[in-house]
């Protein structure tokens, strides 16, 4: 039987991080991925990268995770096209403004260097914005990457710390002895495990049914559009009127933000991944927040599809039973986190515990949620519409 | 949001047989086409490949409008029977609901004139978007000037606007030749039309006709490169070829040209349909991905019919415009129908009449002579050539699936990341291509590059283009500038109501 030391389930940017670290450190490390790596969520995001001030929970692993992406680029051998210039969120209405103070008292309780800036200030640091800025904030330790080529880049340096990649590969069972999962079914046959780390992403709960866990996520499709290159304006991290996005290296505009849609998906299927008209409403966000360019074509959109647990925030945990399943789902902070979520996951599995704090993402956090949890809250697909 | 029974989106001879049969039958039917396009984009050669081979007149949109009018006759046919024609009108995006996207209040298409955009629902939508010209790279193909078939044809008959003087044609298909006799009857000279096959391909007649004219045609030929400064193709380099599609050396031949036509091969434009999620098949013989339809022309999605060479391209279709002719009356009749606006019967018999919308001859596979051309183009001028014009990338750096050059990566280990270390970890796929090069995420959205990037997967992985992936369409198929896209008619609701991120409240976004 084919055999590893440790199965990854999802070639997200998540999993690969952990094989890489893992590989790294000399285990026979396979990764399993039902398509292409970082063909979902991965490698579809916005690309941001931040300390994750509103979320107290996540810091220490988003701050050690920003410490990481600052060399990620030599440690792998491949671009990220990560750029370190800061993030910077701008408030357009008096709603927003409110946001900002709140966010700014939270950055410096958890003392994190923030700065706040006028209107002027917002305008030297991102030429064309809107003069209805009210204010904002600039986060200096803030950044992005390239999702797409960040997530080959790890996945290419796995492979070249010997570790292998199952594409088009998808786990069909997972088999429990004594507590402890033995090993992984999939679609180009069974592998033995000692661990199993699971970074299924919206499949993480179909996942978890097959070893008797209750991991609660549920799926979501969201919205993002790309304009044509334009000159270098700004290589800051941008938040405000709604939106998130950057200019990407080749000059073009990368937003998203806007209503998701609740959305079930199937444990070896892609699900599919339409647009909607959203990405109008999406254009006239930017060209308000950036009226100076209002005339550049949007050349693309797509859609990606997330998972958020029930209080948006990641799960990162070894449960009781089986005790070699590895719970690692990102409630779509998984990108910017990803280099200290592979950090965690090797300590895990190599030492039993994390340096890193993650004391506030475990999944006890939810053992009082009923399997009808999405039926509650409303989070599921609307009724089939004609 | 306007709502409409029926709107048909193409108003070449297919869209607007299928838009007049749907009228007759007591229809009320929207025909839209997107010509004449702004200046802006007809500049990037988006939809049509035009080479910045186009007058000033093109400039002149009512101008254009009215010369378009009167170059179909069909169209005044169409008003006649009480069609609602809109001209210069674009459909950038096409939206249902399925699976994984339920809250749209129906099936609607997103349109944009040259200032704004809007929504429109359909009952029914017939695509007859035509196709466009396939486009494979030689040096020199990035200067002013090489341009395509369907670009010349279009210009020269619906535009009156081509500014070419000398022409050299590539390919010597119907397509190839009713181009050089269209440019003749233009009062353009033809320098040459050539091909790498070792006989003419299309009607012998034809090529007879020309050939008397004083045109000559090349067989066993391709093009080494198009020479030219200040961004203009002035000459054109050709070179016999042997039965390998090497070039045969000392066989150069220089002639002076202003203009180079692409005019291999045609290719369907299926972007609506693929944005429909209707079912595609790679048909080698129709040109590439089209639609499965039935008999009627209905598509796998009930409420889509196609027409014309949306529906699949073939060579004698340039000759016999019937063809697309009767596949449009046949959809119009068959949109009417399940409508209810005719009965089964009644649309079975109207539809008796015409015939079946198929050729008379079995056409032949297209993707081999697109094979031959790319094997005849890189040996004669080398794999350093542009592939993907908007991003500037070579047919070289696709096979070794380098990073941009803007990144000014390199690192040993990228060096030894090739297109053939992908494919042996995973199948041909032009969209991981894509990501990692950047071929086809230009402004052209890929127009002028998916079929040498499948092309040259198909090379390197020893296999059939028909077993390459369609690289995906995504919404706005027209680039769209931001301020047009901007919905006017953007509800309180959703401007008030816009959440931030999935968080409740104090949570920010990124």
């Amino acid at each position: 039987m084919n055999e590893a030391e440790i199965v990854v389930i999802g070639g997200g940017v998540s999993g690969l991080s952990s094989a890489y670290f893992l590989a790294k450190a000399g285990k026979n490390v396979v990764v399993v991925e039902k398509g292409m790596v970082g063909g979902e969520a991965s490698g579809r995001n916005g690309g941001m990268i931040s300390e994750r001030t509103d979320e107290p929970a996540l810091i220490p692993l988003a701050l050690e995770s920003v410490r990481l992406w600052t060399t990620l680029e030599d440690e792998l051998g491949y671009p990220t096209e990560f750029i370190h210039q800061g993030r910077i969120q701008v408030a357009v209405s008096e709603e927003e403004m409110g946001d900002i103070f709140t966010e700014r008292d939270h950055a410096l309780h958890h003392g994190i260097s923030v700065e706040q800036l006028d209107p002027s200030e917002i305008s030297e640091l991102i030429p064309g914005i809107s003069g209805r800025t009210l204010g904002g904030l600039f986060f200096a330790n803030g950044g992005h990457a390239n999702p797409q080529r960040a997530v080959q880049a790890f996945a290419w340096a796995f492979q070249d710390r010997g570790g292998r990649l199952y594409q088009n590969t998808a786990v069909t069972g997972i088999n429990v002895e004594d507590d402890r999962v033995t090993s992984v079914e999939t679609t180009a046959g069974t592998i033995a495990a000692d661990v199993v780390v699971a970074t299924a992403g919206p499949q993480t709960t179909l996942l978890a049914d097959m070893v008797g866990l209750h991991v609660p996520v549920a799926p979501a499709r969201v919205e993002i559009i790309a304009t044509a290159p334009l000159e270098p304006l700004f290589d800051i991290a941008l938040v405000g009127n709604g939106l998130y996005g950057r200019q990407a290296a080749r000059g073009n505009l990368l937003f998203g933000g806007g209503a998701h849609e609740w959305i079930d998906v199937g444990l070896t299927s892609e699900p599919a991944k339409p647009n909607t008209p959203l990405i109008r409403n999406i254009a006239r966000r930017l060209a308000e927040l950036l009226p100076a360019v209002a005339d550049v074509p949007v050349i693309r959109s797509w859609a990606g599809i997330v998972e958020q647990a029930p209080d948006y925030m990641p799960i990162i945990d070894i449960p009781d039973t089986p005790s070699n399943y590895i719970i690692v789902t990102a409630s779509a902070h998984g990108f910017g986190i990803a280099p200290a979520t592979g950090k965690v996951v090797s300590d895990l599995v190599l030492q039993g515990k994390s340096n890193i704090d993650i004391s506030g993402l475990t999944l006890n956090r939810f053992s009082h949620l009923t399997p009808d949890w999405r039926k509650k809250r409303g989070w599921v697909p609307a009724p089939e519409h004609p | 949001m306007e709502s409409r029974p029926l709107v048909v989106v193409g108003a070449g001879v297919s869209g607007t047989a299928a838009a007049i049969e749907a009228a007759r039958a007591g229809v009320q039917v929207t025909l839209i086409d997107e010509n004449p396009v702004p200046t802006s984009l007809a500049r990037l050669n988006v939809p049509q490949f035009f080479g910045q081979r186009f007058t000033d007149a093109l400039r002149d949109k009512a101008a254009m409008m009215d010369r378009i009018a009167a170059a179909n006759g069909a169209l005044r046919e169409a008003e006649e029977a009480g069609v609602d024609i809109q001209l210069g009108v674009c459909v950038w995006g096409a939206f249902r609901n399925s699976e994984n996207s339920r809250i749209l209040d129906g099936p609607q298409i997103g349109l944009a004139d040259h200032e704004r955009s809007s929504m429109m629902k359909y009952d029914r939508l017939i695509v007859a978007t035509g196709s466009r010209d396939l486009s494979i790279g030689f040096a020199g193909w990035n200067l002013a000037g090489a341009m395509g078939a369907n670009g010349a044809h279009s210009l020269m008959s619906r535009h009156q606007a081509l500014s070419a003087q000398r022409i050299v044609i590539l390919g010597s298909g119907n397509l190839g030749l009713s181009t050089a006799k269209m440019a003749l009857d233009n009062g353009i000279e033809v320098a040459a039309i050539l091909d790498v096959t070792p006989s003419v391909r299309g009607e012998k007649t034809l090529a007879a006709h020309l050939q008397s004219k004083g045109v000559d045609i090349y067989t066993s030929h391709t093009v080494k490169q198009a020479v030219g400064s200040n961004g203009d193709i002035e000459s054109v380099v050709l070179v016999e070829t042997d039965d390998n599609f090497e070039p045969v050396a000392g066989t150069e031949k220089v002639m002076s040209a202003d203009t180079v036509c692409l005019a291999i091969s045609l290719v369907p434009n299926i972007e609506i349909l693929s944005l429909l999620d209707c079912d595609l098949n790679f048909k080698s013989h129709l040109g590439g991905y089209v639609p499965i339809h039935n008999d009627w022309m209905r598509t796998s999605v009930d409420t889509v019919f196609v027409a014309g060479d949306a529906a699949g391209f073939h060579d004698e279709m340039v000759l016999n415009r019937e063809i697309a002719r009767n596949q449009g009356r046949i959809a119009g009749i068959a949109a009417a129908e399940s409508l209810g606006a005719i009965n089964k019967s009644e649309a079975r018999s109207l539809i008796s009449e015409i015939g079946t919308g198929v050729p008379a001859v079995q056409p032949t596979e297209a993707h081999t002579i697109w094979k031959q051309w790319l094997n005849s183009l890189a040996n004669a001028g080398g794999q350093d050539v542009i592939a993907c014009q908007c991003e500037e990338v070579t047919r070289s750096e696709i096979i070794g699936l380098k990073p941009p050059r803007y990144l000014e990566w390199g690192s040993v280990q990228m060096s030894r990341r090739t297109l053939q270390t992908q494919l042996k970890d995973n199948p041909a796929n032009p969209n991981q291509v894509k990501r990692l090069t950047r071929a086809g995420t230009g402004i052209c959205q890929g127009r002028n590059c998916r079929e040498q990037v499948a092309l040259l997967l198909a090379e390197e992985s020893n296999s059939d283009i028909a077993d390459i992936p369609l690289s995906t369409y995504r919404p706005p198929l027209r680039p769209l500038p931001l301020n047009i896209m901007w919905p006017d008619d953007e509800s309180e609701d959703v401007r008030n109501e816009w959440p931030k991120w999935f968080s409740p409240n104090n949570k920010v976004l990124g």
